[in-house]
């Protein structure tokens, strides 16, 4: 306890009375106590042989002075504003504060707040009124420190119970604030930050997986970010140490046209843990329905996609009408598959195939063909997959996939794929790590309130409600949480919040803040936030270190953007983070015969496959041509000279 | 000087339970006493007094009167005392009084207790012993936790002992109440001065008390006007005294009372109100310079009337630090 002096006293009045749940205390004007600031009240009375002790924070404040009507001090100062300044005396004044309680020790019998002297609460007060004296004990520690909570020459660090941020007694955290202005991004930064330096030794292993939904922020992770002085106090304090990511790894889509890689991160310095992400015919089809409205799945439809799904594609397939045996394991089979089907059935003049009708048939390769266009970059013609390392996730690691630049349609299902794989992996214990924190920013957009039931969402909820269980836990961010499922945030333990719009603030949810505490986070600086935990009877604010990886905005600037350039030089970025020997005049000799297509396929083979000797694995990919040689010209028989004296030569 | 009247709090409750216990047949009174309580003033009057300041009294213009001048007053002591009646014995009103007195100093122009001295809080039990039957043991009465008490049947000055009237027992309590916080008042008082600190701005007169009133820390100011130390064209004059006028200086020498120098000043407009509207007569020390010295201390007094005393009825004539004073003592006493 450092708490030597009084700042204040608790008061009660009839018409405002203290409550088990309340209490009201004044203050010196000059006390360094506001709204947020923990504070302790010791009674007078001893309860049961026990003098009471009950922490409070701050919720609410008053001020007012003397004075009966305003009307009195234009009076008294002749109406002239000026003049007040000159008046010898101030008017009696009351900084009279409302506190919420925290804690009450003993807890029980509980009771309404006694009078007594509130004094500022120390960095162990700070422990018990938040009941993490629960979780902080020697032995059987699992606090993840989420910042430090400040106010009058306190500096106590906040923590968060591991078990009920990533499970298994409660999970998921939800992060709301408005864009621009370091709060969620940030705070997910730090916290993961935090939660590698502290997650327990004896929990088992512990992974990331964000999704880049806007922007380069989560570009940089494994590069230094400016820090100041007082945030390296900061990290200090909480025990981290500030520095970049050890083990990122990105993974991002091509363009449309396939040459670069579709993300911030593109710069040839930075490509070293990228790994292009594209998937074949299989992966797509086991979630057509994302990409399928319903208008497009039908029952006829969806029995035909399962047809196709188990009978023709990766198998042998044939039939009376077809021409040919097919073995569908791209785009570009399926839909030589189809052709072959259709016209089949113009030759025989049938209406329907294996009780599909001709229409249906014709409706699903249209909707199937258009995904590889709709997803170009992501989904290969040729059936290439390059992945997310499932099953050799590595502990502390953070795996970026970039979808920011991506098509709607194409950042669902790479959405609902990677979480469902990584879902059924934790369910058979085989992801390599035992942990997982997923990270979504919008959820406005993927888990809306209202609008229609999407499989991003049901995928959502699913993992809200069901995922502490597996250890996979959600953290979600968003401008707006009012919009957001109701119980996507319902079933978050955890909530940060950030400098929040006013609208959003007006909104039902919040009406379990004061008015003084939705001030304060509508006017909250960059750094600060505040915590709802299941450990806290009440939010708690907090301010944590800026991020210490490069901001998105200066990696964007210190490592610009690649342009899509030829298809030499796409190459030759490519292959050079394995390879740093391997120059452009090499490249464009070994390709200078084939076609772009031929020269794509190439270097997503090796890129896959990371070789040893990448120069000889990239030529190997290549069929054999030949150099035309230019053919030989016939020997011109010489015209044989006329003698000079002979005039009849010919 | 705060007044307040009847109705019985806790403390009254406590003296009058420890009386009880030593005389049977005191009755308690519920709710408010129907017996008149006197009201302590001396009857109005006009006297004359001696100028030190000219030939005749005038009205003078005060210079740069205002809320922008800065006042010199380091500090305010203001007494209060409240008498309820409690019980009665036999028709015999068992009266318990309250008096206390505060030096509130004016730190960065904000009000807090003096810390030299702690407030005075004086509780006593005024009884006509003469009257009632052997209080036992009285002396127990006079501890630090029970009240004290104050005989109110003594015979006056003239030998003549007060008659069993209800109404004449309550002015004999009324006046020892008064003399009581006038004690506790000068006991602040000569502290103060003693110490020499800045001047005191007491509420009232000085005169009561030989040292503070030749003390140049202590001024008064009086803002009751039962005796107007003014007769003829003088009191026309100071009725016709404008805001930020004064009087001539004249010297004030009561019987039994110290002789300090006085003067009337306006603190406020008095248009469309009586002619005490916001008249106040001040008293400090004798000294060289009376004019002067009336001068600057007016000037002070005028800058004391910023901010304005409201919601209290003596508004016009009351400067806010003794209103900071009588909130002080209400919360206290």
């Amino acid at each position: 306890m450092t708490h030597v002096e009084a700042l204040g006293r608790v008061v009660a009045t009839e018409r405002m009375p203290n409550t088990p749940h309340e209490f009201h205390f004044w203050t010196a004007i000059d006390s360094p106590v506001g709204i947020g600031t923990i504070v302790l009240v010791e009674g007078a009375q001893p309860v049961d042989g026990q003098i009471p002790r009950i922490y409070g924070i701050i919720v609410e404040g008053f001020s007012y002075t003397d004075l009966q009507s305003p009307l009195h001090d234009v009076l008294g100062h002749d109406g002239s504003p000026a003049q007040a300044g000159f008046a010898s005396t101030e008017r009696t004044e009351i900084r009279l504060y409302t506190a919420a309680v925290l804690r009450q020790i003993p807890e029980e019998p509980l009771q309404p707040v006694p009078m007594g002297r509130v004094f500022l609460a120390g960095e162990e007060d700070v422990q018990v009124a938040l009941r993490m004296d629960g979780y902080l004990r020697d032995g059987a520690h699992t606090g993840i420190p989420i910042g430090v909570y400040r106010a009058g020459g306190t500096d106590a660090v906040i923590y968060l119970d591991a078990d009920f941020l990533l499970g298994p007694e409660a999970a998921h955290l939800n992060i709301t604030g408005v864009s621009g202005l370091a709060t969620k991004t940030s705070a997910v930064e730090w916290l993961l930050a935090s939660i590698f330096t502290h997650f327990p030794e004896d929990k088992g292993s512990i992974a990331a997986v964000c999704f880049n939904v806007k922007g380069p922020d989560l570009c940089y992770l494994d590069q230094p970010g400016r820090i100041e002085e007082s945030d390296e106090a900061l990290y200090e304090k909480l025990g981290v140490v500030p520095k970049p990511f050890d083990q990122v790894e990105y993974f991002a889509p091509y363009t449309a046209r396939g040459i670069t890689l579709n993300t911030f991160r593109n710069n040839e310095a930075l490509l070293d843990n990228v790994t292009p992400l594209s998937w074949g015919l299989r992966e797509v089809l086991q979630f057509a329905e994302v990409l399928l409205n319903k208008d497009d799945i039908d029952a006829k439809a969806d029995a035909l996609i399962d047809f196709i799904k188990e009978n023709v594609v990766d198998k042998e397939f044939s039939d009376p009408i077809l021409q040919k045996k097919h073995t569908v394991q791209s785009f570009a089979d399926l839909d030589a598959w189809f052709r072959d089907v259709l016209q089949g059935m113009e030759r025989k003049d049938g209406d329907s195939w294996r009780t599909h009708h001709v229409a249906t048939i014709r409706k699903v390769r249209n909707r199937l063909s258009n995904i590889s266009t709709r997803c170009a970059g992501l989904v290969t013609d040729s059936g290439a997959v390059s992945d997310l390392p499932f099953g050799s996730f590595a502990d502390r690691t953070v795996y970026v996939v970039d979808v920011a630049n991506l098509e709607e349609d194409a950042q669902d299902l790479i959405f609902a794929r990677i979480v469902s794989n990584l879902r059924e992996h934790l369910e058979r214990r085989d992801l390599g790590v035992k942990h997982l924190v997923v990270f979504v920013d919008e959820l406005n957009k993927y888990a809306p309130g209202d609008g229609a039931d999407t499989y991003v969402r049901k995928m959502l909820l699913d993992i809200a409600e069901r995922g502490r269980y597996l250890g996979l836990v959600l953290f979600g961010a968003q401008q707006f949480r009012s919009q957001v499922h109701r119980r996507v945030v319902g079933n978050s333990g955890t909530a940060l919040f950030g400098r929040m719009d006013p609208d959003e603030l007006s909104t039902p949810g919040y009406a379990v803040l004061s008015p003084a505490t939705r001030t304060k986070l509508a006017t909250l600086e960059k750094g600060q936030l505040m915590v709802r935990h299941p450990h806290f009877t009440q939010p708690i604010f907090v301010r944590f270190p800026r991020p210490s990886v490069m901001q998105g905005r200066e990696g964007a600037e210190r490592y610009p953007q690649s342009n899509e350039a030829s298809i030499e030089s796409a190459v030759l970025r490519s292959l050079r983070p394995l390879d740093p020997s391997i120059t452009l005049p090499w490249v464009q000799d070994i390709t200078a015969l084939y076609t772009e297509q031929e020269v794509l396929r190439a270097r997503n083979a090796t890129l896959l496959a990371r070789p040893a000797d990448v120069k000889t694995y990239f030529s190997s990919q290549f069929r054999k041509i030949i150099p035309a040689q230019p053919a030989p010209r016939p020997l011109a028989t010489s015209i044989r000279s006329a003698p000079e004296n002979d005039p009849y030569g010919f | 000087m705060l007044v307040s009247g009847p109705g019985r709090d806790a403390a009254g409750q406590n003296a009058l339970r420890l009386l009880m216990q030593r005389l049977p047949g005191v009755s308690a009174i519920d709710g408010r006493a129907s017996t008149e309580l006197p009201v302590s003033a001396d009857p109005p009057v006009l006297r004359s007094a001696q100028l030190v300041e000219g030939s005749s009294l005038r009205a003078i213009r005060v210079s740069a009167a205002g809320a922008e001048t800065l006042s010199g007053f380091g500090a305010f002591l203001d007494g209060a005392q409240r008498m309820q009646i409690v019980g009665h014995y036999g028709g015999i009103p068992i009266v318990y009084g309250t008096a206390s007195a505060a030096i509130r100093v004016r730190v960065n122009r904000r009000m807090v207790t003096w810390g030299h001295q702690p407030p005075g809080v004086q509780r006593k039990l005024f009884l006509p012993l003469r009257y009632l039957p052997a209080l036992g043991d009285a002396a127990s009465l006079d501890g630090v936790s029970t009240p004290g008490i104050v005989d109110t049947s003594l015979a006056d000055q003239t030998g003549a002992f007060p008659s069993l009237h209800p109404t004449a027992l309550l002015d004999r309590a009324m006046r020892a109440l008064d003399e009581m916080r006038e004690q506790v008042e000068h006991r602040l008082a000569e502290a103060w001065c003693a110490l020499g600190e800045a001047p005191l701005f007491m509420d009232g007169g000085i005169s009561g008390n030989p040292r503070v009133a030749s003390s140049p820390c202590a001024v008064g100011v009086v803002k009751s006007h039962r005796t107007l130390f003014v007769e003829d064209d003088a009191l026309r004059t100071v009725f016709g005294l404008a805001k930020g006028e004064r009087s001539s200086v004249f010297r004030v020498s009561p019987r039994s009372r110290s002789s300090v120098i006085s003067w009337y000043l306006r603190v406020r407009e008095a248009t469309g109100h009586d002619a005490m509207w916001g008249l106040v007569r001040v008293e400090a020390a004798e000294c060289d310079r009376p004019a002067e010295r009336a001068e600057e201390i007016s000037r002070w007094v005028m800058a004391e009337m910023s901010p304005l005393s409201l919601p209290d009825g003596r508004w016009d004539k009351m400067a806010y630090g003794v209103r900071d004073c009588e909130e002080f003592l209400r919360a206290i006493s």
